[in-house]
């Protein structure tokens, strides 16, 4: 009896992870299959949800502009963040200059999401802060239509997830023994060798799991896609749609589509590099 | 094969390396021992290249190296935290410096597996780093830096993390693979025993200046301070005054009477230094006198090391003077009783200074305050 007992702490995680993420996924499982009679469902089963989703001529314009804004925004924060995780783990030696640092990567989430948002309007806005200072420095004479528009999203995602690609590189990074790299370099190694042999291989598997966060944090944000990318439409927004209009089957079908194309999408970027590298060894 | 000039290196604040200034003959084996902080990493790493220095020249090979980056240099080094690639196998580890140097594939695995063959790793090309035990990663980052067959290879305290009997296997290789390689090799260590076994030059490190360069014969036996003297082996060292010269016996003036002792270069009367004699000349007489030093002690305590036995005795309640006395005849001692001891003056050393290292006073360093 005594040695159950010890699991007990486990119980009000376990509850919340199965009422809040197990229930809700086997009902929406479940739903994909439902027919569908609007307002509501009938629950005789049918695979006519996903042959219409998967068969509709949109779906592959949906498709592709999911994947490719996700993937697009991971790899530009991959480039971004690499660097800037290299030197904060490497060249900057004052523990004092890291917690500043550290601070201002983490300023941005003290704000709330609402304002963070609105915020873009003034930063990007065609009398935002961007444009003014290109307009009185001469380098435009018309202010550039930011908004509205696919660059907006992606600057909007790289910002508001960077840190989420820098924090596990750093984490890869700060445990490589810096003299490793001296011994690379002694045993006749070129600087770029250096880098990619050594410390790009060895930082890879905080890059795959930094790659994987903003990867997932992207796709399943169909909010910023509608309020800022200008009409671009997304898988998330058309399972949004759907939701809104009560056609629950087709919507948890869309959900089904997007979370199995993830979860392949997961499992070979887990397959390329071995994870638990960054926290075991 | 390497020239140091004047070396500097600097901490931020902290000094280094003092200027310091040293040559390695081609196909020399050349050990640098002190205590640890004393800047031996610090030195190979400049000679590696890896790390920067203020000021001096460092040539190799006849070549200043000022601003050659590490990948052109004719150098290979073994860390001493051994710095293994951790992500990558046994093999790849060894094969990655002749990858660098563009060597071909066939090439390669003959001189991986040669290099094995020699550090008796045979069969573990693939393995991962993680599963070797303490002593095969040191053979491994030894095989590593060794298959690119460096002109000068530098080892930093390649054996100082293994156990004893490890440690004496290894010297022997060191050794044998010094005679076959017939590279220039520069060991560092902060064990007496691998200094004096090993070297064909010892250099005595102290807080980032040279106490002392020899061969270790040299070194054990006329040592120039009492730093030198310490850092290689047990010494018994007495304060006092040099009182006169009979020829080339100068005669010391010391709280236990006059001690003789033989000793090359002009000491002036009346200059204060220590008077050295190692435990194991420091004999236990029977009644014929032998020795021309000759002292009577109480036999106070004893260390037990096996083959000999560290015998202290307190002459006249000032001193005390150890002695290494085969275990076969320290049975015969009884702890309380009082032994004549005797040396030979020719076996005793006279140090004018506790180091390189101006100001410090004789005293006070013999007796630790």
């Amino acid at each position: 009896m005594v040695r159950h007992t010890r699991y007990v702490l486990l119980l009000p995680g376990l509850v919340t992870f199965v009422f809040f993420l197990i229930a809700p996924l086997a009902i929406m499982a479940v739903m994909s299959f439902f027919t569908p009679v609007w307002p509501g469902y009938r629950t005789d089963l049918t695979l006519n949800n996903y042959v219409a989703y998967l068969t509709s001529p949109q779906f592959r314009i949906l498709a592709f502009n999911t994947f490719s804004t996700s993937l697009v925004t991971a790899f530009i924060c991959m480039i971004i963040g690499f660097p800037f995780a290299y030197c904060y783990t490497f060249k900057i030696k004052s523990e004092r200059t890291r917690n500043y640092i550290t601070m201002l990567l983490l300023a941005p989430f003290l704000i709330d999401w609402t304002i963070r948002s609105v915020a873009w309007i003034s930063i990007l806005g065609e009398r935002g802060f961007v444009n003014s200072m290109f307009l009185s420095a001469g380098l435009i004479s018309e202010p550039i239509k930011f908004l509205f528009t696919p660059t907006a999203l992606f600057i909007i995602w790289v910002q508001t997830n960077l840190l989420f690609m820098i924090f596990p590189m750093n984490l890869a990074l700060g445990r490589m023994d810096p003299e490793v790299i001296e011994a690379a370099k002694v045993l006749k190694a070129p600087p770029y060798r250096v880098f990619y042999d050594i410390v790009f291989k060895m930082a890879l598997p905080g890059v795959i799991c930094g790659f994987i966060f903003v990867f997932v944090n992207t796709i399943s944000d169909y909010v910023t896609p509608s309020l800022w990318a200008g009409g671009l439409q997304t898988l998330g927004l058309s399972v949004s749609n759907y939701a809104s209009q009560f056609l629950w089957p087709q919507a948890s079908a869309g959900g089904m589509i997007l979370l199995v194309a993830c979860i392949i999408v997961l499992y070979i970027l887990l397959k390329v590099v071995d994870i638990k590298k960054l926290v075991y060894e | 094969m390497i020239e140091v000039k004047d070396l500097v290196k600097y901490y931020k604040e902290v000094l280094a390396l003092n200027k310091i200034s040293f040559e390695v003959n081609e196909g020399e084996f050349f050990v640098v021992i002190g205590p640890s902080g004393c800047g031996k990493t610090t030195l190979m790493k400049i000679l590696a290249g890896v790390l920067e220095y203020n000021s001096g020249e460092v040539y190799i090979n006849g070549k200043n190296m000022k601003g050659v980056p590490p990948h052109k240099r004719d150098i290979s080094l073994m860390f001493e935290s051994y710095a293994i690639f951790p992500h990558m196998k046994v093999f790849d580890n060894i094969a990655f410096g002749l990858r660098m140097m563009g060597k071909d594939k066939d090439f390669i695995k003959r001189k991986v597996t040669e290099v094995l063959e020699l550090v008796g790793m045979s069969g573990f090309e693939n393995r991962s780093p993680y599963e070797l035990s303490g002593g095969q990663r040191q053979r491994l980052a030894l095989a590593r830096a060794l298959v690119v067959e460096p002109p000068v290879l530098l080892l930093d305290e390649p054996i100082s993390h293994l156990d004893y009997q490890l440690q004496r296997k290894m010297m022997e290789d060191f050794k044998v693979l010094h005679k076959k390689t017939g590279g220039t090799f520069v060991f560092t260590t902060h064990v007496q025993e691998q200094a004096l076994t090993l070297a064909d030059t010892v250099m005595v490190m102290n807080k980032g200046v040279i106490e002392q360069t020899g061969k270790p014969r040299e070194i054990y036996l006329a040592p120039k301070t009492v730093f030198a003297a310490r850092f290689v082996g047990d010494i018994n060292l007495i304060p006092g005054e040099v009182v006169s010269k009979d020829g080339d016996i100068y005669i010391v003036n010391t709280e236990i009477g006059e001690l003789k002792s033989l000793a090359n270069g002009e000491l002036p009367a009346g200059a204060k230094l220590a008077y050295g004699i190692r435990p194991e000349f420091v004999e236990v007489e029977n009644k014929t006198r032998v020795h021309d030093n000759q002292l009577k002690g109480k036999f106070d305590r004893f260390y037990y090391f096996g083959n000999y036995v560290e015998c202290i005795f307190d002459i006249k309640g000032k001193v005390e003077v150890k002695s290494a006395v085969p275990t076969k005849k320290a049975v015969d001692l009884r702890i309380g009783k009082e032994y004549s001891l005797g040396w030979n003056s020719n076996n005793a050393a006279l140090l004018e200074k506790p180091s390189v290292i101006e100001g410090l006073n004789i005293e006070e360093v013999i007796y630790g305050k």
